[in-house]
């Protein structure tokens, strides 16, 4: 059995429906992402494992232990906030130690595992300032510390990366990543960033308006997104309406898909979208189309092309240098590169389609 | 136009006349504050200098004697039991009354933290309500309360079946605590209201998460964090107290006395101003050096909040 099991967690406040039916599990040890945008429920699911959120309805199990009823502070589940919650009225050391204080442990235990939590996120020499001396990076690490001195069983971090600036978050998702396979702690992030949770991840959750849209490791999402939403928000990716016919979907070229027959959407990533020059005679299957927009980033060029759908079709293509690459206003015929790359969806009653 | 036009005037260089000390004004930074510094000047510090210096000196027939400046009525003031005894009443009563503030208003302002809406609005309005009729107005209702056997207190009590005989309230210490707790509770719930009332739940949360039960973040996040406004209401509410003559003089009745009530009745009845001057001295310079040590206390007790990167 899976280390800790979200077993379909519903939650209203008042009216309104903020988780709908959640199921998870994480393995022991393992990474998870809870991905979505803001609003979809990612926190309120969070504040829940950490029992500061009574669930209407399912269940919180950790290690076989059913904890939906029990108080947060017997939880023994570690929770990082978003802006650190430090109690500014202790030093750092006393921070780490409020948990093993309120536990009654003794005096030079409480020193020891202080000093061990301290070193271990390379904070030692701060130990007698306070919360307001540190820097947001600092402050972080004196959180984390703070909780894994407890050794708690599932480690819950909300946002944690939000409060830093761009350079030092990259720095931070690395490190905090090193900490999280060194220590082996089971860890539940919650972030409103795909490249976050792909870089953090072992599985990642997507959550859309309270329901958990799709599960499962970072590039198997990536790869075979569920639905357009997925397909949108991690990667971009193009979503072109079509129908299915006979099992296959035939825009531009004939792609066999297990979806029924009726509305389907076909999702490409930009990169499985290869661009060429219009030629006169050529009747191999594409998308003409005019280069509205063009972006060189060194190793790709990233086209706009617009073939007469509301939104652009986007396309990277390797550069090389020395060799002509379409311009605006140029017309050129789009192909998808590797069809069973490409994702064949039906399309629902109501779905954001481009 | 040329860039010459968008620039600025060149400032006027400052006179070298005006000295470092000037600095803070210039430029608007303490300027803001002079009416109201005038203001105390001519009528705080100035009436109040004059007061005290009446202790000072000799009067007769009204008229400061010239050059008769004297010690003496200070030293006798200081070698009379009697005053050495008005002042330990004039402390505890305060020290007791502020503590007992503390203890009623610590509670309310937690409420009101925790409420919303209308129901927050109607508990601001309870609280702050009394601070719209006079301090006077509150005693002689007091006086009410507690008076004799026909005091609202007793008749309920009795009509209870709680109490046989009517109690003994009305002129003794118990009717000054309770006057004065009431009288100056809202000056203890206010400083707290707005400490408790912002403070940021996730410390507690946190709190929670790190296995503390509800008391333990009471006591070991709550409280602590909540000590710069404890103390400001402590420091206000004592100084107040302290000071304060009226509710003495009616709900301790005409045997009782304090400091305060002296001074008043030195100036006022007695019409011994120098008597009145050096009582009042002792009251300030006393009021003061309490106040002091309840705030330093205070500034020691969160240090971390002076700590700024």
């Amino acid at each position: 059995m899976s280390h800790l099991v979200i077993d379909n967690v519903s939650k209203s406040f008042g009216e309104l429906p903020v988780l709908r039916g959640c199921s998870l599990s994480v393995e022991k040890g393992s990474v998870l992402t809870l991905l979505g945008p803001s609003g979809c429920g990612k926190t309120t699911l969070l504040r829940t494992i950490a029992g500061f959120i009574t669930p209407d309805a399912g269940r919180i199990v950790v290690q076989g232990n059913d904890i939906s009823d029990m108080p947060p502070n017997r939880r023994e589940v570690g929770y990082v906030f978003q802006n650190y919650a430090l109690f500014p009225h202790l030093t750092i050391a006393a921070n780490v130690a409020y948990g093993l204080k309120v536990r009654r442990t003794s005096r030079a235990e409480v020193a020891r595992r202080v000093e061990d939590a301290l070193r271990l996120v390379d904070l030692s020499t701060f130990a007698d300032r306070y919360p307001a001396q540190l820097s947001g990076g600092q402050q972080q690490r004196v959180a984390i510390a703070r909780s894994l001195v407890l050794e708690p069983s599932v480690l819950l971090l909300d946002e944690p990366f939000n409060a830093l600036d761009a350079r030092l978050r990259l720095t931070m998702q690395i490190e905090l990543r090193k900490l999280i396979q060194r220590v082996g702690i089971t860890s539940i992030f919650v972030t409103h960033d795909q490249m976050e949770a792909m870089t953090l991840s072992d599985t990642v959750a997507v959550m859309h308006k309270g329901v958990v849209e799709q599960f499962g490791s970072p590039l198997d999402i990536y790869d075979r997104p569920r639905t357009a939403y997925v397909a949108n928000f991690i990667g971009r990716a193009n979503v072109i309406p079509g129908e299915v016919a006979n099992g296959h979907f035939d825009d531009p070229a004939r792609i066999a898909t297990q979806a029924p027959a009726g509305p389907a959407v076909l999702v490409v990533r930009p990169e499985n979208v290869t661009v060429e020059p219009a030629t006169a005679g050529d009747a191999a299957p594409g998308w003409p189309g005019t280069v509205t927009f063009t972006t060189a980033l060194g190793p790709t060029v990233e086209y706009e092309i617009d073939c007469g759908w509301p939104e652009p079709l986007r396309a990277i293509a390797p550069r090389s240098p020395g060799r002509p690459q379409a311009g605006p206003g140029d017309r050129v015929v789009a192909r998808i590169a590797d069809p069973a790359a490409a994702v064949v969806l039906r399309r629902q009653d109501g779905a954001h389609v481009h | 136009m040329s860039t010459e036009a968008l620039r600025p005037p060149p400032s006027r260089p400052l006179s070298p006349r005006r000295g470092a000390w000037m600095r803070p004004l210039v430029g608007g930074g303490l300027w803001p504050a002079v009416p109201a510094v005038a203001y105390l000047l001519v009528f705080m510090v100035l009436p109040i200098g004059t007061l005290l210096l009446f202790g000072f000196v000799t009067i007769e027939r009204g008229r400061i004697v010239g050059d008769s400046f004297t010690l003496e009525p200070m030293l006798r003031a200081l070698s009379d039991p009697l005053v050495w005894r008005l002042m330990w009443r004039s402390f505890w009563v305060a020290a007791a009354s502020t503590v007992l503030c503390l203890l009623l208003a610590y509670p309310v302002a937690f409420a009101y933290g925790s409420l919303r809406g209308v129901w927050r609005t109607l508990l601001l309005v309870a609280i702050v309500s009394p601070l719209l009729t006079s301090a006077l107005v509150r005693t002689y209702a007091w006086l009410v309360i507690l008076g004799g056997r026909r005091g609202i207190l007793n008749q309920s009590l009795i009509w209870l079946g709680v109490i046989d005989e009517p109690l003994r309230i009305l002129n003794t210490d118990w009717a000054v605590l309770i006057g004065m707790t009431q009288i100056h509770l809202p000056f203890m719930i206010l400083p707290l209201l707005a400490v408790l009332s912002e403070r940021d739940r996730r410390l507690e949360e946190a709190s929670l998460n790190l296995g503390a039960s509800r008391t333990a973040t009471f006591f070991k996040v709550i409280v602590p964090m909540s000590i710069p406004a404890i103390f400001a209401g402590l420091a206000l509410v004592f100084a107040v107290s302290y000071t304060n003559f009226i509710i003495p003089q009616l709900l301790g009745g005409g045997n009782y006395s304090t400091l305060a009530v002296q001074v008043y009745e030195q100036t006022i009845v007695v019409l011994d101003w120098t008597r009145g001057a050096v009582l009042a001295t002792l009251l300030l310079s006393t009021c003061f050096l309490f106040v002091l040590a309840i705030v330093s206390l205070g500034s020691r007790l969160s240090r971390w909040n002076e700590v700024r990167r």
